[in-house]
């Protein structure tokens, strides 16, 4: 019984290593997504940053000496080549001195596109210094009314950070984490297909299926060898992390990103779960295809489902109850861990018995459909 | 032994076996002659178990197929069309691997892979990937494998389609030696002179019936014809679907 097991299981990975097709799958996701994902993070942090000088135009400047010269303390300044400013412009009003001079509200405009996403920061900046200019000058002028500045000020409001510098990049992180457990679902998509549908448009499941042979040893050898490809990329998917992830300037951000061996075990453990209630899916999806485009098409909408919960998970609008489901349950617990948190134990535990309910459920489903006459000669 | 007894089954709107009974003998070979859509296929899919019969039932060596499946097919070997070959194995992998599924430990599988390749003489090519072989190749692989085992009982639909005069020789001949060992051969056929040459006894069959049973010799007799080409179409009464 169990050497036809082992017998069935070794053929399926046999047949999958020398499947060019099913490697490359895996292969491809494992290399690409830490090394793009990593380029994409430090674009990100060095636009976020914006630690460089800026510089804008400035109309009308000589009328506001004092304000141009606490603008070029903040790091802004005017500039006269059109192509490296920034297109920002501050328009200072023709009347400005004057009005400073009679305590009236001076006209300052800020040009710029607000919906450009590139100048946000650069016009935020703009924007605080102006305000900490008006501010300064307000405090002067109640000063010289023998007024105490801080009486416009009735509350003082004191911000304390309870983040620590990991959970500070909650989001990153859950990215980066979700990036690694898809890989269980893209790796083993390939030879899901063709262990099922294929196996069938190559006229070998009928072969198969007269031999001595139980059908749940065949669903449970193809089950096997899928999340053995699943869990065979996601460790690739996490060594390439390892050393890729360390080059993005974190540092900047005030965290640290390290997937550390015990992380990899960890998430090898927990996503063995996931890597079988994708494969169980993915071939339950493909058997029922008649062909192996058919079972891609399928495959495609069906995935579509942990996707969405993957991302409402990482993105942090999901619902309580997403960190009890399978799937996203797992995935909230090694985002947990990857920030440096406790394991929520209970709830992985129960995400992780429903992950397993549910492949079970699917392998069941699977071993009814091969009884289906229907189902084995598509008649 | 296999044996058949009152098989019926519809399959959507077309009854494609009724009420059809014959047996094949060890030491015989035995063909399942008729027209295209006469229900052979079906015939022998129901005796490995793969379609559920409505009515009647199929056993090997005694065993009944639908009640105890596993013991039934481990006394089957199928030769099957088409022929499911894995193409990124090679024919001593596949013959391997189905000789395990069909009950043998890993080393006897391989002993036994070994002596199949030998009589089939498949050495040059048994360590070849069998993609891109040749029908004629692929044909023995699948003969192979459903040998390898020695299945007291081998069953063969359309063996000889498609393959070239050489290939078919090859099939002949080892068919005839395995009815000398005294296995139970039976093949399914629309090619009267491979019936015709090879068979001991003929179960001629028309719309899902055996219409009639005996050696080409008696079906002659019987239709007072002197071919069997002949005595055939006189026993079905229409020559469509007929390969002379």
């Amino acid at each position: 019984m169990n050497s036809r097991l082992t017998s069935l299981v070794r053929k399926e990975l046999i047949d999958a290593i020398r499947d060019k097709r099913s490697v490359m799958a895996g292969l491809y996701y494992a290399l690409l997504t830490p090394i793009i994902l990593a380029m994409v993070f430090s674009a990100v942090i060095s636009k976020a940053t914006s630690p460089e000088d800026i510089t804008i135009e400035i109309t009308n400047g000589p009328e506001a000496s004092h304000l141009v010269k606490h603008l070029r303390a903040k790091g802004i300044q005017h500039s006269d080549n059109s192509t490296s400013r920034k297109p920002i412009t501050l328009v200072i009003g023709q009347d400005y001195a004057a009005q400073i001079n009679r305590s009236e509200p001076a006209d300052i405009t800020l040009i710029a596109d607000y919906s450009d996403d590139n100048l946000r920061s650069s016009i935020r900046r703009t924007e605080n210094a102006l305000r900490s200019y008006s501010s300064q000058i307000a405090s002067l002028r109640l000063i010289t009314r023998g007024i105490k500045p801080s009486i416009i000020n009735p509350l003082k409001i004191n911000l304390q950070d309870q983040a620590t510098s990991d959970s500070k990049g909650g989001q990153l992180l859950g990215m980066i984490v979700l990036m690694i457990v898809l890989s269980v679902f893209v790796s083993g998509m390939n030879l899901a297909i063709d262990t099922s549908a294929g196996e069938r448009e190559r006229n070998s499941l009928a072969l198969l299926l007269s031999h001595p042979i139980s059908i749940r040893q065949l669903v449970v050898s193809k089950i096997i060898a899928v999340s053995v490809f699943g869990l065979l990329g996601l460790l690739l998917v996490m060594l390439i992390s390892r050393f890729v992830y360390p080059l993005v300037p974190w540092e900047e951000l005030g965290f640290s990103v390290e997937i550390t061996y015990g992380f990899m075990l960890i998430a090898l453990v927990i996503s063995t779960f996931v890597a079988v209630f994708a494969a169980s899916m993915q071939l339950f999806v493909s058997f029922m295809a008649k062909s192996f485009k058919e079972a891609q098409t399928y495959i495609t909408f069906v995935m579509f489902v942990p996707m969405v919960m993957s991302y409402a998970t990482t993105l942090d609008f999901a619902v309580e109850e997403l960190r009890w489901a399978p799937v996203s349950g797992q995935l909230q617990a090694l985002i947990d861990i990857m920030k440096g948190k406790d394991i929520p134990l209970l709830q992985l535990t129960v995400s992780c018995l429903s992950t397993l309910g549910a492949s079970v459920a699917l392998a069941l489903g699977m071993e009814r459909m091969l009884k289906s006459e229907k189902i084995v000669f598509g008649l | 032994m296999i044996k058949v007894t009152d098989l019926t089954k519809k399959i959507g709107n077309i009854q494609a076996l009724s009420s059809l009974s014959f047996s094949a003998e060890d030491g015989q070979i035995t063909g399942l002659l008729g027209p295209n859509g006469a229900g052979k296929t079906t015939c022998l899919r129901t005796i490995f178990g793969l379609l559920k019969p409505d009515q009647g039932d199929a056993s090997i060596n005694g065993i009944d197929v639908a009640s105890d499946p596993i013991s039934a097919k481990q006394a089957l070997g199928l030769f099957p069309d088409p022929f499911g070959i894995y193409e990124r194995l090679t024919p001593r992998e596949y013959i391997c691997y189905f000789a395990e599924l069909s009950g043998l430990s890993r080393s006897a599988a391989k002993n036994a892979t070994t002596r199949v390749i030998g009589e089939l003489q498949l050495e040059d090519i048994a360590d070849r990937r069998c993609k891109g072989f040749s029908q004629g190749q692929r044909m023995k692989t699948a003969l192979a494998q459903a040998i390898v085992h020695q299945p007291k009982n081998i069953v063969l639909d359309e063996p000889t389609r498609g393959l070239d005069v050489m290939s078919t020789r090859v099939l002949r001949e080892m068919l005839r030696q395995l009815k000398e060992q005294g296995h139970c051969i039976l093949f399914s056929s629309h090619v009267m002179q491979e019936v015709a040459s090879l068979c001991d006894r003929v179960v001629v069959m028309a719309d899902g019936k055996a219409v009639a049973i005996g050696s080409p010799q008696e079906l002659c007799n019987r239709t007072n014809k002197t071919s069997l080409e002949e005595a055939f179409i006189a026993l079905i009464g229409t020559d469509e679907g007929i390969a002379s």
